[in-house]
């Protein structure tokens, strides 16, 4: 990790780049530097903190938060006074590791990889030039991400909705959406930041959580873009269940009222009326944007640009920049949230693996094996390491009592006290010690398990003991830190933490961790755009993958589809792809094939086959679900009454047979959210409002003189694809919006198709006599029960399967060993889909290329002899670990047994077992009772 | 009685609540001294045998948090 | 090994993306550059309160 550091220079090519890069020096040794904060404490010299937006202060000396990786403070060159002036260095005198080093020189370093990957982000748009909304005059309006400063409990009001200017609790809050978005005159933004509308929504709610019910929030906007997966619902919710008021309107301007705070809005409804509303604050939805670095980094890498200054990418290879061998994710890509930019950077992973893999494993190091000691059976010698973390503990604790009274303790044998436990200096002492004294069990009483013990954990295996012969005590941030005005009671708390680590560890055992083989091949159910894409990515980097379609051709969805918003034809790139798939060693398709039946579990599938009436068996380490979806069948506007009346894909197939019923046409009408955002169907299927407006421009370009209108919802031409929708306005296609309450009405009669609409500028009803009615149909997931109970993976309420997370896991299942691509996901365009599948097959490698993976050690295991087959820890495990032994197996028939693979040591059935047949290794009721039974010294007294 | 303090076990979930502990710590947050805690893999492990086992030693109050 | 690619690949950008690119290409068995201009990775993710549509918090 190479933290504040730029990339000055890239030579070379894909494959063999040599990267220059300049590091900015920490003045601080990462070594040394144990983040207790003494630094910052004395240091003189305040300045803004630009992580809370501004909005507080820190020192000079710093970490951005608490929860920063590396916890490592810095100093800011800028501000230091040491560092500007040569005087003060308070820190320096007081960093317990003297890890303050003002000598440090910036460096500049080559790096040799084979492969880049543009990460940069964006920068949040500065609407400080925008004197309409006075962001600069007039402390109460905030950008949204100050607003989720003042949201955050860690934030400079610890959650607090506070006004800036006064500190007055706000009552009437309103957002103003596009700000630097979809905007031409006032800034060069034309796209659509695509994250705005539902993080404006998103505050809004937590605002009211907040504040309560009294706190009113307004959300003016043009068009609300709730596009994602279960985005819809949390909109409907914000509007219908907490109350949040959605204005569609751009606010022209704001006056503040003098001396108040307050702020005068001035807006115009959909009727024309002009309203005028008093808010004490307003937060500006801000867009997001590239910055001048990032447009200098792609300067220096010789990249193409798009029209919005983002990195151009393709339909086909939406992770691909203009030059080979570097690719991009993330909002340089183009504005998108986090689950899609997720996606793209397991996607640019799978590129950059794809040309990598000849080298996989050349540079990463094996750890060598170091043999086990043998302790079982042994009397349990422990030894015990008291931590004075400098001052952190120390100051506080009497480390030397601890240490004193430690060896009092039953089965201690060795105890010592470190200034720094963790040190390497210390790790190798250690290992020493435990050799010396043939010390069986160790304890070191110091900060926390959570960040410390896989540390210590690597000395004791490289000591050769086994790891789970450790237990921390953890006297700093439960002990030291919170109790530093009671030193007496720190001490005796101290003391009570190591009495009761050492009895619990003198009950613990060696425990083993299951190793478990990985099939190397892969399975991929579907051969739609996304299952293919997977599927190419999964054999270029090496490995056996088989696709199951249930069809007798490969191309899913996108066989009806005509051309991309970029203008390339799908059906020429969808039979390249085709082709690919087919000529690849590698790949092997299964048309008309089904799945009959499953076993196993992760690195381990055997599934059953089934084509024409034949059956086989394939093994697989992993399973990719790309199962797709279908187009919803409308049964409203007169569907199937008239051949004029077409669906979306419908008219995309006349389009590629090049139907001369779509030249003649002298009007056209296309109808949106046919069966999406309706109540029993409440999601956006994303891709039509972007599909309509291309088709509808495509009609204009055929024939200039047609009458071509859209009757929408709301316009939901997200990320740079909002550049269609303007030209199609330039272009005259005419946008008509209707409200769910108000759909159009479609009649056939006399031979004729028409269309009536309520118009929402003059409030009247337009008849549109059309020859073409293209309804934009709901995408529905192809729901296959059967399939998501033998890979254990679960569907929502509207059939799309459940990702491992909606923000971090979007491309994997919780289910170990099971990945998700494409449109069984959510709706979803061709490049989104592609980087999907691309997306999954990383996920997978990461499984694949580990070829065995060890479990923990922390596992439950069953005790067959107390076992009473009641079935009550097979029902009650969320990840399936648990089953009963065959009835005519040998052993145990009908007993419970837990597959240490698949348990994640939750101890949830040993809780639960009635016959207490359930053992948890590395919490046994036995190590838990010793704990609880070593209190009653502390209580007794 | 009046200097009389209770004496509370408390077993936190290693996920979430004991991470929550730790951060007070780095926070540097202040509270009474009189609070031990055992670590449990998850708050499904806990068993209400503990909950007893610890108010039979003693213990003022039990607090599971995860 | 007759091949002339270098099994290391560079990831420039330590917010949510290039975190999640870094950690799949170890995972993958490729050694891993991690580059950030800031003192500590996490973007401006870690910035934010709570995630949609679920409200998890961000950190």
């Amino acid at each position: 990790m190479l933290t504040l550091s730029e990339i000055k220079s890239v030579k070379g090519e894909a494959g063999n780049f040599q990267v220059e890069v300049l590091r900015h020096p920490r003045y601080v040794d990462e070594q040394k530097c144990i983040a207790c904060n003494a630094c910052a404490e004395k240091c003189p010299k305040k300045i803004v903190d630009h992580y809370n937006m501004g909005l507080a202060k820190r020192k000079s000396i710093y970490v951005e938060y608490a929860q920063a990786v590396p916890l490592k403070y810095r100093i800011d060159p800028a501000s230091c006074i040491y560092l500007t002036k040569g005087k003060c260095g308070a820190c320096k005198k007081l960093c317990p590791t003297g890890a303050v080093d003002f000598d440090q020189q910036p460096q500049l370093q080559t790096y040799d990889v084979g492969a880049l990957i543009l990460s940069p982000g964006f920068k949040p748009f500065d609407p400080t030039d925008f004197d309409s909304y006075q962001y600069a005059k007039l402390p109460n309006v905030v950008t949204s991400m100050e607003f989720e400063r003042l949201l955050s409990a860690s934030g400079p009001t610890m959650g607090h909705i506070t006004r800036p200017s006064d500190g007055k609790d706000p009552k009437k809050i309103a957002w103003f959406q596009c700000v630097g978005s979809r905007d031409v005159n006032k800034c060069d933004n034309f796209y659509c930041s695509s994250v705005c509308c539902m993080y404006a929504v998103k505050e809004a709610v937590i605002a009211k959580e907040h504040a309560g019910d009294d706190l009113d929030c307004a959300v003016f906007y043009m068009d609300i873009r709730t596009h994602g997966k279960d985005f819809e619902r949390y909109y409907d919710a914000a509007r219908d269940k907490h109350g949040v008021r959605f204005l569609r309107s751009r606010v022209h301007s704001i006056t503040e009222i003098s001396d108040t705070g307050d702020m005068e809005v001035r807006y115009v409804t959909e009727d024309g009326e002009l309203k005028v509303e008093i808010f004490d604050m307003i937060v500006l939805s801000i867009g997001l944007e590239s910055s001048e670095q990032q447009l200098a980094l792609a300067q220096k890498l010789d990249l193409k640009l798009t029209d919005g200054k983002f990195c151009q990418t393709g339909t086909f290879a939406p992770v691909e920049t203009s030059r080979k061998g570097i690719y991009v994710c993330g909002a340089f890509q183009g504005p998108k949230d986090i689950p899609q930019a997720v996606v793209d950077s397991s996607a640019a992973a799978a590129a950059a693996s794809e040309i990598l893999s000849p080298s996989r494993n050349c540079l990463t190091k094996a750890k060598p094996v170091i043999p086990q000691t043998d302790v079982r059976g042994e009397r349990p010698r422990v030894g015990v390491f008291v931590c004075s973390c400098g001052i952190n503990i120390a100051g506080v604790v009497d480390v030397k009592a601890v240490t004193e009274y430690a060896a009092g303790l039953p089965y201690v044998e060795y105890t010592t006290n470190n200034l720094f436990a963790c040190s390497q200096d210390t790790q190798d002492a250690l290992t020493q010690i435990i050799k010396e004294k043939n010390l069986n069990r160790i304890v070191v009483a110091a900060c926390t398990p959570k960040t410390h013990e896989p540390l210590f954990q690597e000395t004791l295996t490289n000591a050769g003991l086994n790891k789970y012969l450790f237990e921390m005590a953890n006297i700093r941030n439960q002990d030291s830190w919170v109790h530093k005005n009671n030193p007496e009671l720190a001490t005796e708390k101290a003391k009570d933490l190591v009495r009761m680590a050492v009895s619990k560890i003198s009950l613990g055992d060696a425990l083993e961790e299951a190793e478990l083989n990985i099939n190397q091949t892969a399975m991929i159910v579907g051969g739609g755009i996304a299952g293919m894409s997977a599927a190419r990515s999964l054999a270029a980097q090496g490995y056996q993958t088989h696709i199951i379609e249930k069809a007798d051709q490969l191309g899913g969805q996108a066989r009806n589809l005509y051309q991309t918003l970029a203008g390339e034809d799908v059906q020429a790139k969808l039979d390249e792809m085709i082709a690919a798939v087919e000529a690849e060693a590698n790949i092997q398709v299964h048309l008309n094939t089904q799945i009959a039946n499953v076993e196993g579990f992760v690195g381990n599938f055997k599934s059953t086959l089934s084509a024409n009436g034949k059956e086989n068996v394939l093994e697989h380490g992993v399973v990719l679900m790309a199962t797709g979806a279908s187009p919803h069948q409308p049964t409203e506007y007169a569907y199937g009454k008239d051949p004029r009346i077409l669906t979306a894909l419908e008219l995309d197939r006349k389009l590629i047979a090049d139907d001369p019923m779509i030249k003649e046409a002298q009007t056209a009408v296309f109808i949106q959210c046919v069966g999406s955002r309706e109540p029993d169907r409440p999601y956006c299927s994303r891709v039509c409002c972007t599909h309509a407006v291309d088709n509808a421009l495509h009609l204009k370009k055929t024939n200039p003189d047609m009458n071509v209108f859209v009757l929408y919802r709301d316009i939901r031409t997200y990320g740079e694809k909002e550049m269609a929708y303007k030209k199609a306005r330039e272009a005259g296609v005419l946008f008509v919006r209707f409200s769910l309450d108000n759909k159009p009405q479609v009649t056939v009669q006399d031979g004729k198709v028409t269309v009536t609409v309520i118009d929402h500028v003059l409030g009247r009803p337009l008849e549109l006599e059309t020859d073409l009615l293209t309804l934009a149909t709901a995408i529905i997931p192809n729901k296959d029960e059967k399939l998501a109970q033998f890979f254990k993976v679960p569907m929502n309420a509207d059939g799309f399967f459940v990702e491992r997370h909606a923000k971090l896991g979007p491309s994997e299942f919780a289910t170990d060993g099971a990945f998700l691509c494409g449109l069984a996901h959510y709706p979803k365009p061709i490049d989104e889909s592609i980087a999907q599948g691309k997306a999954a097959a990383a996920r997978a490698v990461t499984l694949l290329a580990r070829e065995k993976i060890f479990t923990s050690g922390n596992v439950a295991q069953t005790d067959p002899m107390n076992c009473s087959r009641c079935g009550v820890c097979v029902s009650i495990c969320p990840y399936s670990a648990p089953s009963f032994i065959a009835q005519d197996a040998r052993m145990n028939p009908g007993k419970a047994e837990i597959n240490p693979v698949l348990c994640k040591g939750c101890g949830l059935c040993v809780a639960s077992c009635r016959s207490g047949a359930i053992h948890l290794k590395g919490f046994d009721n036995d190590q838990i009772f010793a704990q609880i039974f070593s209190l009653d010294e502390v209580i007794g007294q | 009685m009046s200097d009389w303090e209770p004496k509370i076990v408390s077993f936190l979930c290693n996920w979430c609540s004991y991470g929550a502990a730790d951060l007070a710590g780095v926070g540097r947050m202040e509270y009474p001294a009189n609070i031990r805690v055992i670590r449990i893999p998850c708050s499904g492990r806990m068993s209400p045998k503990f909950i007893l086992a610890a108010l039979r030693e003693g213990a003022d109050g039990v607090w599971v948090s995860g | 090994m007759a091949n002339n690619v270098i099994g290391a690949a560079m990831v420039v950008g330590g917010g949510i993306a290039g975190m999640q690119s870094a950690l799949d290409l170890a995972d993958s068995g490729y050694y891993v550059y991690l580059v950030e201009q800031g003192p500590s990775i996490g973007g401006v993710m870690s910035q934010l309160d709570k995630t949609f549509p679920t409200n998890d918090c961000a950190m």
